[in-house]
């Protein structure tokens, strides 16, 4: 079950599900006056297609297990979500060193003294911005 | 002599103090940022493209402009100098790399800089030629002819980035219906919003852009590290005027090569210089070094890959349909500015259009005399750790997604493309293409409903056309080639391996 190229195919056919039976929500019109669902439904089920012709291929092709790092996507994309929330309810300078801190655990070697300076230089440049660019950070 | 009298109006525009600063920020920035590991043209343009929010319209093209062949020219130093190809010089190196392995690290960094400066030049002659000319071309195209020019764009540019239609079409695809996000322009309605009120007007393109390119990257990246040496070896650059005098004709030719693969759809740099490093390898006095680190190799690719990266600005600006991903991405850019281009640009904001056009030899200028004498203090960037690169990329991507809207919400939605664009990247399906679809998707949808709506409701409208239809039974060619090429390999026994 684990070929790259059989899940290339199932994959794409979930999007093409998800946004074709989306589509059946919305009027579909006629085709000289096509509606808002018209467009998406045609081209979900173009794309369910493809995924259907992947599948297909496949079955010709050598396999290939797939590589998935879970570890690595969660950590990155906590720190962002974190970064976020933080940003909104406390300030960015928090959210700055949630985000360096968490983000370092998915490399090699850890260490509190880099990710301590790199925090700092990282808020450094985005007291820049705020200064050069006029960008609103709300960094306190 | 028109040309001239319109790049001279050109530079009127672009030698001013502010866009010359502007041009130059963005030359440096670009090609610093195009060196570091695993950054390419797309992923540097995502990340620097909001700092051009707050600079006014002229200054912030010239400058995205820069920032992109900066971006091309950073992509090759890498690749002669250690073999880091992101796809957009995996040409480079070959015969860089072997210059470099022979201690000529120096030779190539010349050649490749000169050789992208007459590449340059004669591209922008081309530009500057071919552009005005073929809006008004574009001025007699229907929608129709609008739709199948998108569809054969889709076609090319999934074959020529993907190596194989299939998986390029569908990332296409998976690009229009994310397009399709938001607002339907007709009738008012919302389209897959879920509710959220971020999601009204569609999703941002610096967050499809930065969440697919910059965080799915640098996770990737993270995922199968390689400690890489710095580069540290000795760079000199003067050639002597013998191998001066081999750069020339190659790059010439690359230059001619590039300009004409440019401009077509699907082309870009990339084909530019496999093509320009085939007619070397076949035309030039040298060939049979070539291949072993002769300056032909380099000179040909560089000056191909420079004239490519700026005539495919011709399709953009005159008809304004991007041929490629990259392209896809700056006319977002253009968008977010005020601008749309097409065959209207040229007329209504001549100052634009020359202004950029001449800041490309400005730039290329800046890349000559800038980083060519500079680029061993470039290399330098190669020695801060990845540790330290990577929770900064993050944090910048973060600060350009908050700073189009002041909106700390968008972050989740770059997040969540950054959780896609993983997945894509595993699944060996290269997320360019949709770059192209989604910024191509509310055109497409508008130009295929206006074309029903003038034929009746009749698809005959796509075929009678004699654009439409020309551009349409190439496509259609294109996909039996295609299949026959599939059964063939299957009936073989032969099976065919599948690009990683």
């Amino acid at each position: 079950m684990n070929d790259r190229n059989l899940l290339k195919g199932l994959f794409l056919m979930g999007i093409a599900l998800a946004f074709g039976l989306g589509a059946l929500k919305y009027p579909v019109g006629h085709l000289e006056r096509a509606g808002p669902g018209f467009f998406p439904l045609l081209v979900s089920s173009i794309l369910f297609l493809l995924g259907l012709g992947m599948v297909v291929r496949a079955r010709f092709r050598e396999r290939k297990p797939m590589e998935f790092h879970v570890k690595n996507l969660g950590i990155i994309i906590g720190s962002l979500v974190g970064f976020a929330v933080l940003s909104r309810y406390v300030n960015m300078s928090v959210g700055i060193a949630f985000l360096v801190f968490v983000s370092a655990l998915a490399g090699t070697r850890y260490s509190w003294t880099r990710n301590l300076i790199l925090t700092a230089a990282l808020i450094g440049i985005a007291v820049l911005f705020e200064r050069g660019l006029g960008l609103q950070l709300h960094l306190y | 002599m028109e040309i001239f009298h319109n790049l001279a109006f050109g530079f009127e525009h672009a030698l001013t103090i502010n866009n010359l600063m502007f041009c130059a920020v963005g030359c440096v920035v670009g090609t610093l940022v195009g060196l570091l590991p695993g950054l390419g043209p797309l992923a540097t343009i995502s990340l620097l493209l909001p700092l051009t929010f707050s600079i006014p319209t002229q200054g912030a093209l010239i400058m995205l402009a820069g920032i992109y062949y900066g971006a091309q020219y950073g992509d090759s130093v890498s690749a002669i100098t250690m073999k880091i190809p992101h796809a957009s010089s995996i040409v480079a190196c070959i015969d860089g790399y072997q210059m470099t392995l022979k201690g000529k690290t120096g030779l190539a960094l010349f050649t490749a800089g000169v050789s992208s400066f007459i590449g340059g030049t004669v591209a922008i002659l081309v530009l500057a030629a071919l552009a005005p000319a073929l809006g008004e071309v574009a001025l007699k195209f229907g929608p129709a002819d609008y739709t199948a020019l998108m569809l054969f764009g889709f076609v090319c540019v999934s074959f020529v980035t993907t190596g194989s239609l299939l998986d390029g079409l569908a990332m296409c695809m998976v690009g229009v219906l994310i397009g399709q996000i938001g607002t339907d322009i007709n009738s008012g309605m919302q389209r897959y919003t879920l509710g959220m009120p971020q999601l009204v007007d569609g999703v941002g393109l610096v967050s499809v852009a930065l969440g697919c390119f910059g965080i799915a990257e640098v996770t990737k990246n993270l995922d199968n590290r390689e400690e890489r040496t710095p580069f540290s070896g000795k760079i000199k650059l003067m050639p002597t005027w013998p191998e001066f005098k081999r750069i020339i004709p190659s790059a010439l030719r690359g230059s001619a090569v590039g300009s004409f693969l440019g401009i077509l759809p699907g082309g870009g740099p990339v084909i530019a210089q496999f093509a320009a490093y085939a007619i070397d390898r076949k035309m030039s006095k040298y060939k049979d070094e070539i291949g072993h680190g002769a300056i032909e190799g380099v000179a040909g690719q560089a000056a191909a890959d420079e004239a490519a990266a700026r005539t495919s600005f011709i399709p953009l600006m005159s008809i304004g349909i991007p041929e490629n991903a990259v392209m896809a991405l700056m006319m977002g850019a253009f968008i977010i500015k005020g601008i749309q281009p097409g065959p209207n640009m040229i007329a209504q904001h001549p100052d634009l259009f020359w202004g950029l056009v001449a800041s490309m030899w400005v730039g290329n200028c800046f890349l000559l005399i800038l980083n060519v004498p500079m680029v061993r203090y470039l290399l330098s960037v190669f020695k801060i750790p990845y540790a330290v690169l990577f929770p900064s990329i993050l944090f910048f991507c973060c600060v350009g997604t908050y700073s189009v809207n002041n909106s700390l919400e968008d972050i989740y939605i770059t997040a969540s493309f950054g959780v896609m664009g993983y997945m894509f990247l595993r699944l060996a399906l290269d997320p360019a293409p949709l770059m192209l679809g989604f910024i191509l998707g509310p055109m497409l949808e508008e130009n295929f409903r206006r074309s029903l709506l003038l034929s009746r409701g009749s698809f005959t409208i796509f075929v009678t056309r004699p654009i439409s239809g020309t551009l349409l039974a190439l496509i259609a060619a294109f996909v039996i080639w295609q299949v026959w090429v599939f059964v063939r390999q299957g009936r073989n026994g032969k099976v065919a391996a599948s690009p990683a």
